[in-house]
C-alpha cells in the first residue's frame, strides 16, 4: 500500500515545483513489485523477483508544459530534479491550451485503492515455493500424449501495483492492484519434422479466479490444430475473428475516435461524432466501474473520474475520447482520455442469440476462421487495413483445415459495414471486453 | 571522464562489488554478473508550429544475475545503497539455493565449476581499462533544451518549403545517456557510456478531401554534434519523397509473385525473417525453424548475412554487449552457409562456443538474452536494381516496409508496405500501398534469386521487440526474391 511518507513525498513534490516556479503540478506515485517464474520443458529456468518505485509530474509554468518521471527517490535528488524540470518547461513554447482538468471532473471516490476490489491481499502470503509449484503443476512438457511436443516455455507471475495521485488542484487519488498470471507457448513437430507453435494465457486481479490448469491443454491444442495446413483460394470469404484476437478490428476504431488524431486530421472518423457511421448491430459500452474486473479503474492519467457510459450506440458514435488539452484545442467538451474497458455488446440478426465462436460458425456456414493475426497495419486517416492471419477454412460450421500464409485486406468502416455477428464470448482477463465477431465479403489473399 | 577500477560513478567500490558477488553466489550458482545504469532521457516534441511540450526521465538502479548452468536468477534494486543491492543479489541467489529442493533436476550447479573451467567465458576477454565517451564529440548531457527548439523549427519549415500540401507537421528530438558498469565473477570490469539520438518526423498531407501520412527517422550512436543542417535536410527529403505516388497509389491485385526489395530499409526482413530465428535461445530450445541447421546451405552461393555491433555511431554499435563482452561483427550466412548463431553466454555454453556480443537487454530490469545489433546482407554481383526489375515480368517492387513479424518455428513473416510498385514487363507501372507481404523465412532466404551491388545501411530510429526493446539497425542490397504472397483487392 502506500504509505503516509510516500504521500507526503508526493505532496512534498508539489510543493518544490511550487517553490521552483511551476503555477500547477500533478504528481503519480507508482510502486510495484513481481515476481516471476519461468519453466522450460516443465524444469525451472528463471526466477525473477523486481520492485520498482518511480515519481512523474507534470509541471504547468508560465503557460508551459512538461512531462518528467525519476526512479530516484531520495527528497534531495527530487528537489535537484524538479528544479531542473522546472527550468527546462521555461525553455518550451507557451501553450494555453495546457492545463489541469477542472476540479468538478476529478475523481472523489478513489479513497484508499479498495473501493474496486482488485487488490487481492493473499498475494503477500505466496511463498517461493508456491511460486515454483504454479510453475511445474501447470507445465505440460512429458505429460502429453498423441503428439510431439518439443519446446514448452510456461510462465507464472504475481505482481501487485499501487498508484497515488495528487494535483494542485486537490486530486488526490489510490488505485491499487493485483495480478495472478500464468502462460505458455509450446512447440510441437509433425512427422515431417515441420514446427507448429501454440499459446495460451490465463489472468486474474483475484486469486480465486486464476485458473491456470487452462493453460497448457490449450496451448498444445493450438499448437497440434495447425498441423497440415493446405492452401486457401483468394478471394471474398465470411471472416470469424476469435475473441482471443477480435480486438485487432476494434483498435482501429478506438484509435479514430481519439481528439488527438481527429485533431490532426489523422482519424478515418473525424467526421463520425454523433453521425451512424456503423450497423445498427454494434454497440460499444465503456464499462470501468466494474467491481473485482481486470481492466477496471475509477480515473484516468489525467485523475479524471471514469463513468460506464456508451461509446457507439446501435452504430452511432456518441463519444470522442478528449483529455483537457485535446478539450482546449478542439472545443469538444472534456471526456476520459481514451476508452478504459470497451465492451461490444453481443448481437445478431433477428434477435438470434449468438454466444459462442462455435455458435457463430454455425450460423455463418463457411467462411475463415481467423484465430491470429501477425503484423499488418491499419491507416488512421484512411482506415485501410492489410493484416496477415492464422486459422481455418470452415464449411457448415466446422473447421476442415488450418490456412496460413494468408493475408486479409480491406477498410474498416467497409468491414463494419458487412458485420454478421458479435458473439458473447470477450476473455474477462481482458481489459477490452470484445467476443468473437463476424463479417461477411472479406478480401482474402493466398 | 573519470578513470577508474571499480563502478564508482555508483558509489560502489570493488570490495562491495566482490561481496555482492560472493552472496550472489553463496547458494551454488555458477556465473554472477552485476549490470549498472544510469540513464537520462530528454525529449522535446514540435507540434502544430511550436515545440510546446517535452520532458526528462531517469531511470537508475542495478541488476544481478546469477546463472546456475542455464538456468537464470535475476533480480534488481533501484538504488545502490548496501541494502538494496545485497537484498537483490540474495533474490537472485534463489535460482541456486534449492528453494523447495526443487532444483535438484539441473544438477549441474552441486559442484561450482572452478575458474577457468567456466562454460560461459566469453571469446575475447574483457578488460579492466574503462572507455572514455569518444562516441560523443558534444555529449547530450552538457547541451540545453533551448537549443534544439530552433532545429524542430527549422525542420518543419524545410519540409514546409518542399511541398504545399503539408498540413501537419510532428516531429521529435530524443536523446540519451547512459552510464553503464559491468561486474562479473570472474573480476571482469567494464565501464561504457551510451549516448543515442534520434530525430522523427511524421507529416501529414491533404491533397483536396484526400489525407496521406508520411513518416521519416533518423538514429544515431552519438553526441548532439548529430542535430546538423545536413541531418535536417535529409529528413525533410525523406518526409516528402514519394507523396505524389501515395496519393497515386492503389492496391494491387493480390496474389503471389516475385518480389523485389530496395535497399536499405527491406533490411527489416532479414532482421524479423531470418535474424530471429539465428538467435541462439531459440535454438537452443529447439524452437527455431534454423535449429540444428549450422554447417547447412540455406541460401545460394555468394550470399553473406551479418549482424554487427562494430558499426561506430550506428544505433545497433555495442562496443560490448550488456554481459560485458566485446563488440563483434557476426557471420551467420557465410557463402550461403548458416555459419553461425547469435549467442549470449548462455547460449554459448550450451553450444560450446564463443559469445558472439549478443547479450543485449532494454535496462536494468531484465535480463540479458540474444538480440541482433546492425543486420545486414552484403553487396551481391547481379548488377544494379534496375537489373533486377528489368528481370521481373509480373510483381511488386518494395522500398519501406513496417510493422514485421514472425513465428519463430513455422518461420513465417509478414511485413507492411508502406510504399512500393506494381512491376509489369520489367517497369515500374503503378505505386501500390496498405499491402502486405508474407513468406516463409528459410524458403524466402532460398528464393533470393539476384542481389544486387547497392548495399545501404538504414539509419532509421528502428527497435526490436522481444519481451524488451533494444535498439538495432538494418540494411540490404537490393535483392529479388522469387516468390512471395502479396495482399490485395
Amino acid at each position: 500500500m502506500i504509505s503516509a511518507e510516500e504521500k507526503s513525498l508526493a505532496k512534498a513534490c508539489l510543493e518544490i515545483a511550487g517553490a521552483a516556479g511551476a503555477q500547477k503540478a500533478r504528481v503519480s506515485l507508482s510502486k510495484s513489485s513481481m515476481n516471476l517464474v519461468s519453466t522450460l520443458n516443465a524444469e525451472v529456468d528463471r526466477v525473477t523477483s523486481c520492485q520498482d518505485s518511480s515519481i512523474s509530474i507534470a509541471i504547468f509554468a508560465d503557460g508551459r508544459y512538461g512531462s518528467y518521471s525519476t526512479n530516484k527517490l531520495g527528497l534531495e535528488d527530487l528537489k535537484s530534479f524538479i528544479i531542473k524540470a522546472v527550468e527546462m518547461t521555461k525553455l518550451l513554447a507557451p501553450d494555453e491550451c495546457r492545463n489541469l482538468p477542472d476540479p468538478s471532473r476529478l475523481v472523489k471516490d478513489a479513497v484508499d485503492g479498495n473501493e474496486l476490489g482488485l487488490y487481492d491481499p493473499a498475494i503477500v502470503e505466496i511463498s517461493p515455493q508456491q511460486r515454483i509449484a504454479f510453475a511445474l503443476d501447470n507445465a505440460v512438457y512429458g505429460r502429453q500424449d498423441g503428439c510431439r511436443l518439443i519446446s514448452e516455455e510456461g510462465e507464472y507471475s504475481d505482481s501487485d501495483y499501487h498508484n497515488y495521485v495528487v494535483d494542485s488542484n486537490g486530486l488526490e487519488a489510490i488505485h491499487r492492484e493485483t495480478s495472478f498470471e500464468y502462460g505458455t507457448e509450446v512447440t510441437v513437430e509433425d512427422d515431417k519434422g515441420n514446427k507448429f507453435s501454440g499459446g495460451w494465457w490465463e489472468a486474474s486481479p483475484l486469486l480465486k479466479d486464476f485458473k491456470p490448469g487452462l493453460v497448457g491443454p490449450a496451448a498444445v491444442k493450438e499448437a497440434v490444430a495447425q498441423i497440415g495446413p493446405k492452401p486457401c483460394r483468394s478471394g471474398k470469404y465470411t471472416m470469424v475473428i476469435d475473441s482471443e484476437v477480435s480486438t485487432k478490428v476494434v483498435n482501429p476504431i478506438l484509435g479514430a475516435l481519439s481528439a488527438y488524431n481527429v485533431q490532426q486530421k489523422n482519424s478515418f472518423l473525424s467526421e463520425a461524432l454523433g453521425k451512424t457511421v456503423f450497423p445498427e448491430g454494434l454497440t460499444m459500452m465503456d464499462l470501468p466501474r466494474s467491481a473485482g474486473e481486470t481492466g477496471s479503474k475509477y480515473f484516468d492519467s489525467e485523475g479524471v473520474a471514469t463513468s460506464d457510459h456508451c461509446i457507439i450506440e446501435k452504430g452511432k458514435v456518441l463519444e470522442y475520447f478528449v483529455n483537457t488539452y485535446m478539450s482546449a484545442k478542439t472545443g469538444l467538451s472534456p471526456t476520459c482520455e481514451d476508452a478504459i474497458r470497451p465492451k461490444i455488446l453481443p448481437w445478431a440478426p433477428d434477435g438470434v442469440k449468438l454466444t459462442t465462436r462455435e455458435e457463430i460458425m454455425d450460423f455463418c456456414g463457411d467462411g475463415i476462421l481467423v484465430t491470429d493475426f501477425e503484423g499488418g497495419n491499419c491507416n488512421t486517416a484512411t482506415g485501410d487495413f492489410s493484416y496477415a492471419i492464422q486459422g481455418y477454412r470452415f464449411k457448415k460450421g466446422r473447421i476442415v483445415c488450418p490456412v496460413r500464409e494468408m493475408l486479409v485486406t480491406g477498410n474498416i468502416i467497409s468491414l463494419w459495414q458487412g458485420f454478421i455477428a458479435a458473439g458473447d464470448d470477450a476473455r474477462v482477463c481482458r481489459a477490452k471486453l470484445i467476443p468473437t465477431l463476424a463479417f461477411r465479403g472479406v478480401d482474402f489473399s493466398g | 571522464m573519470k578513470m577508474n577500477n571499480d563502478a564508482s560513478h555508483f558509489g560502489v567500490g570493488k570490495d562491495l562489488l566482490d561481496s555482492l558477488v560472493a552472496t550472489a553466489l553463496s547458494t551454488g550458482g555458477n556465473w554472477c554478473d552485476l549490470f549498472f545504469e544510469d540513464t537520462t532521457y530528454t525529449s522535446l516534441l514540435l507540434r502544430d508550429g511550436q515545440v510546446s511540450s517535452g520532458g526528462s526521465h531517469i531511470d537508475y538502479g542495478c541488476g544481478i544475475r546469477v546463472l546456475c548452468g542455464e538456468k537464470t536468477g535475476y533480480a534488481y534494486a533501484e538504488s545502490t545503497d548496501r541494502d538494496s543491492l545485497f537484498r537483490a543479489a540474495r533474490a537472485a541467489s534463489a535460482i541456486a539455493d534449492g528453494v523447495g529442493n526443487c532444483f535438484s533436476s539441473v544438477g549441474r550447479c552441486a559442484t561450482p565449476p572452478s575458474s577457468g573451467s567456466l562454460p560461459l567465458q566469453p571469446g575475447a576477454a574483457m578488460t579492466t581499462e574503462t572507455h572514455t565517451p569518444h562516441l560523443a564529440a558534444i555529449d547530450w548531457r552538457e547541451t540545453s533544451a533551448a537549443g534544439f527548439v530552433p532545429k524542430l523549427q527549422q525542420l518543419e519549415a524545410l519540409i514546409r518549403k518542399k511541398d504545399s500540401r503539408v498540413h501537419k507537421v510532428i516531429a521529435s528530438l530524443a536523446w540519451q545517456v547512459s552510464e553503464i558498469a559491468i561486474y562479473n565473477s570472474l573480476g571482469e570490469l567494464v565501464q561504457d557510456t551510451r549516448p543515442l539520438g534520434s530525430v522523427n518526423v511524421t507529416v501529414i498531407f491533404l491533397q483536396g478531401e484526400q489525407t496521406e501520412m508520411t513518416s521519416a527517422s533518423r538514429s544515431f550512436a552519438m553526441g548532439a554534434e548529430m542535430i546538423g543542417d545536413s541531418l535536417l535536410e535529409e529528413l525533410a527529403d525523406l518526409s516528402v519523397k514519394g507523396i505524389d505516388e501515395r496519393f497515386a497509389a492503389r492496391r494491387p491485385k493480390g496474389g503471389k509473385m516475385p518480389v523485389v526489395m530496395g535497399a536499405g530499409a527491406s533490411g527489416i526482413l532479414l532482421h524479423e525473417a531470418m535474424g530471429h530465428a539465428f538467435e541462439a535461445d531459440f535454438n537452443r530450445k529447439g524452437q527455431s525453424i534454423f535449429s540444428g541447421k549450422i554447417g547447412k546451405k540455406v541460401a545460394r552461393k555468394g550470399i553473406n548475412i551479418i549482424d554487427d555491433g562494430t558499426i561506430e555511431h550506428n544505433r545497433g554499435f555495442c562496443r560490448y554487449d550488456d554481459e560485458g563482452v566485446p563488440g563483434q561483427k557476426t557471420y551467420m550466412v557465410q557463402d550461403g552457409i548458416l555459419t553461425s548463431y547469435l549467442h549470449d553466454r548462455i547460449s554459448a555454453g550450451f553450444f560450446g562456443v564463443a559469445p558472439t556480443g549478443n547479450g543485449r537487454r532494454e535496462s536494468f530490469r531484465y535480463n540479458p538474452i540474444p538480440r541482433m545489433r546492425c543486420t545486414y546482407m552484403e553487396s551481391g554481383s547481379d548488377g544494379s536494381v534496375q537489373d533486377l526489375i528489368s528481370s521481373v515480368s509480373k510483381g511488386i517492387y518494395v522500398d519501406q516496409f513496417s510493422n514485421g513479424q514472425v513465428k519463430i518455428g513455422e518461420g513465417d513473416f509478414t511485413f507492411y508496405v508502406k510504399s512500393g510498385w506494381l512491376i509489369e514487363k520489367g517497369r515500374l507501372t503503378m505505386p501500390v500501398k496498405d499491402i502486405n507481404i508474407v513468406g516463409n523465412g528459410p524458403r524466402a532466404l532460398a528464393d533470393i534469386v539476384a542481389v544486387a551491388g547497392d548495399l545501404k545501411i538504414d539509419d532509421g530510429t528502428w527497435t526490436c521487440g522481444k519481451e524488451q526493446s533494444v535498439p538495432v539497425s538494418c540494411g540490404i542490397p537490393s535483392v529479388l526474391v522469387k516468390e512471395l504472397t502479396v495482399g490485395g483487392e
